[in-house]
């Protein structure tokens, strides 16, 4: 069975060639797999039939416990049967019909037969993922049929419906199967059938399940997406509405009915929905003006008759079901056909002008009278044996069953109304009407005798077909006598049929015979349902988009913020709490500081001007420091000062380039929003703080090690000096390097943009006349006179680093200041007459210095980074104690004066006018 | 004199296990001879040079991969060891050299596309992110070759991913978030076309980029303070039996998880993912989109399970929150989206949920299952970009939905193709999005997460709406008058869409070999 599976996508892969040579006789081609499947299935019936049923299994995924499993039982068989079987009668139907529509040829032979394929998998399938796969391969099958070429809004709008009707329900039906297999213990199908799983969970999953049976086959409330999807071509509806894709809905009911037809919500669900299509189904049909339309509703409400027979859970049901199957698969196609000869040849399918093509090919109107018969329920033909049975099958007594009965009756009186109006419609002769002439074609006709005759002859001999149809219906419990035949005698049932069809007869003839509209309200419509739920949807998302992805920056942040704060806020809140011990302050000076932090925070939200908000930060960070000095952390407090000073000129340097104030967008709402939510953020973490470090339990044990082995270790009465440059003297050596990198990397960039490179060479740039406003005379006297002072400050701290306040970095940062100060009055000319070497030569010594100190100690034997210390006097300055390691200070100095005095050299390079600034200006003067 | 060791005693050099880590050393290596490339080859031949050192290094890693799994422990091992520490900073273990080889084969295939010459004359790049729009005009027209400062870049970025799957402490993986982060903040500005998207990009990545490491490092600090470790298994072994503070624990999971989800763009930390997919260069998205999305869970499946396991029962269900938060972000949003790379982005934002889901069962199978979905996902959104840097006009790539309309009728293989990788990423069945889908759902379900399994199966759905609704559009639309054209790709562009390609429908048909690697075994401590 898995060959003829895989022939048939073999074939659909070879047929794109064979297109261009033979043209429309691919269809012949492509029939040829079906017919050769359905010979051998037919060959391989009593195999099918025996106790056990030959199953095959290819492992695919064996890890995930993925296999194909195939299964060949008897509704197999049967499915086998009529999915081959009318394949290929659609196929060499198709041959003919394509001399008269070419579009799409080659696409719909390859798509026809792949669907074949997929339809052939799905019914023989064994395990629920095999069933899943086909089940979507023949979705996206139909999907490509339906939509053709895809030209016509019509069939596109037809093609995405069925797609995303029959999608949303296998995906539901694929979650339910896995439940019920789990609940089984097994994915086969075979196996959860006969396991029969029972509980609340097995309920749901059979909802899901149906949910997907339903969409599939087109029933209550899902139906409009077939009668939609008869803007395919003829041959392809035929094959879709006899055989495959809705078949596969009824297919699945069939499977699990042995197995869960007992099953209270299976039995309501089934009979519920399959009634109420039949219903609906019949009626719809009987009000449409197109034929094609009306044998699409015609089969929404066979349909739902199937689902009754099949959900019922009964062994007569079930005899009815797979009579009425095969019945069904032999009149609708040829009808179908027929309907397809007519629009082609006759040029129309509307009953209303359509004329006399019953007296102009009489052929015609005979071999498609049969099949209509046999969906009327006339005998001798198969629909007749088929509905008696049912009749049967809902004569027990019970209120269920009568109801379902009367259901069942009421709706094949529609369908026998409705089976006249079809054929009133296609051949009588209409007054007022132009008969049409269509030529005749026996192509045509024959391959829809086939079909026609095939269900003639089914019907006497349906007797003959009993071990199929009883092969299945064994499984159910009933009455085990019951056996399919043709006539069973004079009953109640006979006398159901003969006034049905009397019924219908009289509803044909009371109706009118131009009918427009429906029975049924506007509201109800379930088309403008769908409608509805996809064009909501699309609202729904666009407007969910506008207003979460709008691009903006400080609104994804804010989202991030939020999330950050809220969820752990909430959590850390619920668990934890304010920790026990809280101490408002250590020492009372803390406190006006803190509030000058919070004012000044509060300030920089509120500032509209840049250089305010830059200030207002500067003014934090002095507060910080000054919170330092109060607790005892001078050496901190002096850096702190120092970066903040030197931060603040960067930051007027760079505030050069912008605007002004800040730019605000979306108004005052948005501002405080924007307030709130850094408020919020902010008190989160200042929560958090607060919580972590009170959560602390054991002394830190490296920050005292440091200060009891600082003398020992290190031969430094300062700690955090000699944390600097002996305890982490490995960290620094990284740092600095880091810190290295940065700074050419950032003055590159920054000389990058501005595209021309400044040197501090004197020769570089003309020498220009200041104004002499521009000369501030106070400050260049107090900047000239302050320089040495600071230099030499700055040389004290260096040494005195390692036993007092003072160290490599602090130092550096004071030369650099110092630089800044001269840089202020006198610009890159005055600086270059101070330094003349690059700075980022400086940059590199400095960090040459350190790494030079580091591996030196290795020269004499010891490990890198030892040091050694010795004391030596001085006169006028006394004893005066000398580490090695008072280099990595000295290289970390020069490493921050080269560093300084780059970013000097690159962003107070725009300090002079460029030439594009003095376009701009010449530009605001005129 | 004194003399004086502060440092405490010798230095003794980690034990370094050198067959496990050569794939990353190689990587790393040949980073570093590219950077050397860059600064002293004359510029017309920097392209071929750095063109075949990437591909070089990455095959020589691939190799060297392939070599010492031959003989690999079965446990696998932990390497970079102090003499007295228990594990070694790297674990190189069945999850580590799986994904180092989903890495590596992902990055070989972005490589191939960055290196494209003929798709964008003179490559998709340019030199400096810093540059302007007017001044790349400029560039552009002096521009003989390529600009190769991309090629140092991407191997930096890769080194640091697949160190980052291998981090045993989080100290590790920190610094190995970093090294790849910084390349790629870069990396997203570097486009030639549409500067200004691009650098906006490239600023938004880096700001947020930068919130998630602090995040990270946060609750990296945390962690310490409650294990008084970095290393994953001693954090295990703290949270498994103490009278510790929980809070600490449970704000620095938090924290951790945060900056783990930011870079593989799970909702709601994702509102970079659409404006960075869209404003970078496409190879470069193609990059990120497999690369740092295998990255990031990889080291996400490494902390959960090695790390976070024994407090599974608290996090789990902020993590369940998580999962269908990002699945209803990228489907529904998904839905609204006009511009390919945003929709491909949301659709990256719903895979990412559904990765969540694998990386939340604790299991063996959930293991093995997420290792192959980042697998089958990587190999399918390359080539999707591969294929979306083909359809052009006059301005660049063709991104906005409406200029692919009807692109079947004048590029009918093109759009084969791509149908397949959308059906692939819808998770239809003969593709690897299938199985992979199918490995995460069903190990979810066997964790007892039904419900969310329900929820990803609707997320699935809805999303399988919008993958169709591009192939209804090429398919079935009048093409536009004066739409794009399909570039006939160079043999860089071919060959890695057709990686990408064979992959997916090679890991769909027959997924058996790449399911049993993922399922090796377990995570080494």
């Amino acid at each position: 069975m898995l060959i003829a599976i895989v022939g048939h996508f073999l074939l659909a892969a070879l047929l794109p060639v064979l297109v261009p040579r033979y043209g429309r006789a691919v269809f012949a081609v492509g029939a040829l797999v079906p017919a050769a499947t359905l010979a051998v299935a037919l060959s391989a019936a009593p195999r099918a039939l025996s106790e056990a049923p030959p199953v095959e299994t290819v492992s695919w995924a064996p890890e995930l416990g993925l296999e194909v499993a195939l299964r060949f039982d008897a509704l197999g068989l049967a499915m086998t049967v009529l999915v081959s079987g009318i394949g290929a009668v659609a196929l060499l139907y198709y041959a003919c019909y394509a001399a008269y529509e070419r579009a799409g040829i080659g696409r719909n032979a390859v798509l026809l037969v792949v669907f074949a394929g997929a339809m052939l998998g799905l019914v023989l399938a064994d395990d629920i993922f095999g069933l899943y796969v086909f089940w979507e391969l023949t979705t996206l099958c139909s999907f490509l049929l339906i939509g053709g070429d895809g030209v016509g809004a019509a069939e596109r709008r037809s093609a995405l419906q069925a797609l995303l009707v029959t999608t949303v329900g296998s995906l539901a039906m694929l979650l339910g199967l896995i439940t019920l297999g789990s609940a089984a213990g097994s994915f086969r199908i075979s196996e959860i059938v006969a396991a029969g799983p029972a509980g609340p969970l097995t309920g749901v999953a059979l909802v899901l399940v149906l949910i997907g049976a339903l969409t599939k086959s087109a029933q209550l409330p899902f139906h409009p997406w077939l009668p939609a999807a008869m803007v395919a071509p003829t041959p392809i509806s035929a094959y879709l509405h006899a055989a495959a894709m809705v078949k596969a809905g009824v297919y699945l009911v069939a499977r699990l009915a042995p197995g869960f037809g007992d099953v209270g919500v299976f039995q309501v669900m089934v009979l519920g929905f399959g009634l109420a299509t039949m219903l609906v189904g019949g009626m719809r049909a009987l009000f449409a003006q197109d034929l094609k339309k009306l044998l699409a509703h015609g089969t929404v409400s066979q349909l739902g008759f199937l689902f009754v027979l099949f959900g019922a859970g009964t062994r007569t049901a079930a005899i009815a079901g797979m009579v009425m199957l095969l019945a069904h698969g032999l009149f609708k196609a040829p009808l179908f056909f027929t309907v397809g000869v007519l629009d082609k040849l006759a040029g129309s399918r509307e009953m209303t002008e359509l004329s006399g093509a019953g007296r102009r090919w009489p052929a015609l109107a005979v071999v498609t009278a049969l099949p209509a018969a046999s969906m009327a329920g006339l005998p001798p033909l198969l629909g007749f044996a088929g509905k008696e049975t049912s009749f049967e099958a809902f004569l027990s007594g019970g209120v269920t069953a009568t109801a379902v009965l009367i259901g069942l009756v009421t709706g094949s009186a529609l369908t026998v109304a409705y089976t006249a109006r079809f054929l009133w419609g296609a051949f009588a002769a209409k007054p007022g009407v132009a008969p049409v002439r269509p030529p005749r074609h026996a192509g045509f006709l024959l391959v829809i005798a086939v079909l026609a005759l095939a269900g003639l002859l089914l019907g006497p001999l349906v007797s003959a077909l009993s071990p199929l149809i009883t092969g299945y219906a064994d499984a159910l419990p009933g009455d085990p006598s019951y056996e399919p035949a043709l006539w069973h005698g004079f009953g109640v049932p006979v006398l159901l049929s003969a006034g049905v069809l009397a019924a219908g007869y009289v509803l044909h003839r009371v109706m009118p015979r131009r009918p427009g509209g429906s029975l049924l309200p506007g509201w109800l419509d379930a088309q403008r349902g769908y409608e509805r739920a996809v064009h909501g949807t699309d609202v729904l998302a666009r407007r969910v988009t506008g207003g979460t992805q709008s691009g903006s920056l400080p609104v994804y942040l804010g989202v991030i913020l939020l999330v950050f704060a809220v969820v752990p806020g909430v959590t850390l809140l619920a668990y934890g709490g304010v920790p026990d011990a809280f101490r408002g302050w250590d020492n009372w000076l803390q406190v006006p500081l803190t509030v000058l932090v919070v004012l000044a925070a509060i300030g920089v939200l509120a500032a509209k001007r840049r250089l305010t908000a830059v200030l207002l930060a500067g003014a934090i960070g002095y507060a910080i420091g000054a919170l330092f000095v109060v607790h005892g952390a001078p050496d901190l407090a002096l850096a702190q000062f120092l970066v903040e000073t030197l931060t603040l000129i960067v930051f007027v340097f760079v505030l050069r380039r912008f605007p002004a104030t800040f730019q605000q967008r979306g108004g005052h709402g948005f501002r405080n929003l924007k307030a709130a939510v850094a408020i919020g953020a902010g008190c989160f973490v200042a929560f958090c703080a607060l919580l972590f470090s009170s959560l602390r339990t054991a002394d830190p044990v490296a920050s005292q090690q440091y200060a009891t082995r600082a003398k020992a270790d290190a031969g430094a009465s300062n700690v955090v000096n000699a944390i600097l440059v002996d305890f982490r003297a490995f960290d620094t050596l990284g740092e600095i390097a880091v810190l290295a990198v940065a700074v050419t990397g950032a003055a590159t960039l920054i000389l990058i943009s501005q595209r021309t490179v400044h040197h501090f060479e004197a020769s570089d740039e003309p020498d220009r006349e200041r104004p002499a406003w521009q000369h501030a005379l106070v400050l260049d006297v107090f900047a000239r006179a302050l320089f040495p002072t600071m230099l030499l400050f700055s040389v004290y701290l260096l040494f005195a680093g390692h036993d007092h306040l003072g160290g490599g970095f602090p130092a550096g940062l004071v030369a650099g200041l110092g630089f800044v100060l001269r840089y202020l009055v006198g610009g890159s000319t005055e600086l270059s007459s101070v330094v003349r070497v690059p700075p980022l030569a400086l940059v590199g010594a400095g960090l040459g210095i350190v790494a030079v100190i580091a591996v030196a100690p290795v020269a004499f034997g010891y490990p890198v980074f030892t040091s050694a210390t010795a004391s030596l006097s001085v006169p006028l300055l006394g004893e005066l104690e000398l580490a090695s390691n008072l280099a990595v200070d000295v290289g970390v100095y020069v490493l921050i004066v080269g560093g300084v005095l780059d970013l000097l050299r690159t962003l107070g390079a725009s300090l002079r006018p460029s030439e594009a600034d003095i376009v701009v200006e010449a530009g605001e003067r005129r | 004199m004194q003399h004086f060791l502060a440092q405490g005693g010798d230095l003794t050099v980690p034990d370094i296990n050198y067959a496990a880590v050569l794939p990353v050393l190689i990587v790393f290596g040949a980073a570093a001879i590219s950077v050397l490339l860059e600064a002293f080859l004359p510029k017309h031949r920097r392209w071929s040079a750095q063109v075949g050192v990437s591909i070089a290094a990455i095959i020589g890693a691939g190799v060297a991969l392939v070599a010492y799994i031959g003989n690999a422990p079965a446990g696998g091992i932990t390497t970079f060891r102090a003499a007295e520490a228990t594990g070694g900073a790297l674990a190189v273990d069945a999850p580590a050299l799986f994904l180092w080889g989903t890495l590596l084969a992902l990055g070989l295939g972005c490589v191939l596309l960055i290196a494209d010459r003929s798709v964008e004359p003179g490559g998709a790049f340019i030199s400096q992110a810093g540059m302007t729009g007017a001044t790349q005009t400029r560039i552009q027209a002096q521009v003989t070759g390529m600009q190769t400062e991309v090629f140092p870049l991407t191997l930096f970025a890769l080194g640091g991913m697949m160190t980052f799957c291998a981090s045993n402490d989080l100290l590790t993986m920190f610094i190995a978030l970093e090294v790849l982060s910084l390349p790629l903040y870069l990396m997203c500005g570097l486009a030639r076309r549409r500067r200004l998207l691009s650098q906006e990009a490239a600023v938004k990545y880096f700001l947020l980029g930068a919130f998630a490491s602090a995040f990270f490092l946060f609750g990296l600090s945390l962690l310490y303070g409650y294990a008084g470790s970095v290393k994953l298994a001693d954090i295990a072994n703290a949270a498994a039996g103490t009278d510790r503070s929980d809070t600490l624990l449970f704000a620095g999971v938090g924290l951790v998880v945060v900056g783990l989800l930011f870079k593989g763009s799970v909702g709601p930390f994702h509102t970079w993912t659409p404006d960075v997919y869209q404003g970078a260069p496409t190879p470069i998205t193609a990059f990120m989109a497999a690369c740092t999305k295998v990255a990031a869970f990889g080291g996400m499946l490494r902390v959960l399970f090695v790390a976070f396991e024994p407090t599974s029962w608290e996090w789990e269900s902020a993590l369940w929150a998580v999962a269908v938060i990002s699945m209803a972000i990228g489907a529904i949003l998904g839905l609204t989206q006009r511009d390919l790379k945003r929709m491909i982005a949301y659709s990256s934002i719903a895979h990412a949920g559904f990765l969540v889901i694998g990386a939340i069962s604790l299991t063996e199978n959930g293991l093995s299952g997420t290792l192959f979905y980042l697998l089958a996902y990587g190999f399918t959104t390359i080539a999707v970009f591969g294929v979306i840097s083909l359809v052009r006009d006059s301005k660049g790539e063709a991104t906005d939905l409406s200029a692919w309309a009807g692109l079947a009728r004048r590029s009918p293989l093109v759009a084969g193709v791509f149908t397949f990788l959308l059906l692939a990423l819808a998770g239809i069945p003969l593709t690897s999005g299938f199985i992979g889908k199918f490995a995460v759902f069903s190990a979810a379900f066997a964790d007892g997460k039904a419900v969310l399994v329900v929820i990803a199966l609707v997320a699935s759905a809805v999303a399988a709406f919008f993958y169709l609704r591009v192939v209804v559009l090429m398919y079935f639309s009048e093409p536009a008058a004066e739409g794009p054209a399909v570039t006939v790709p160079g043999a860089f562009t071919t060959a890695a869409i057709t990686l990408g390609t064979v992959v997916t429908l090679v890991l769909g048909v027959v997924p058996g070999f790449a399911m049993d690697w993922a399922g090796a075994g377990g995570f080494a401590f």
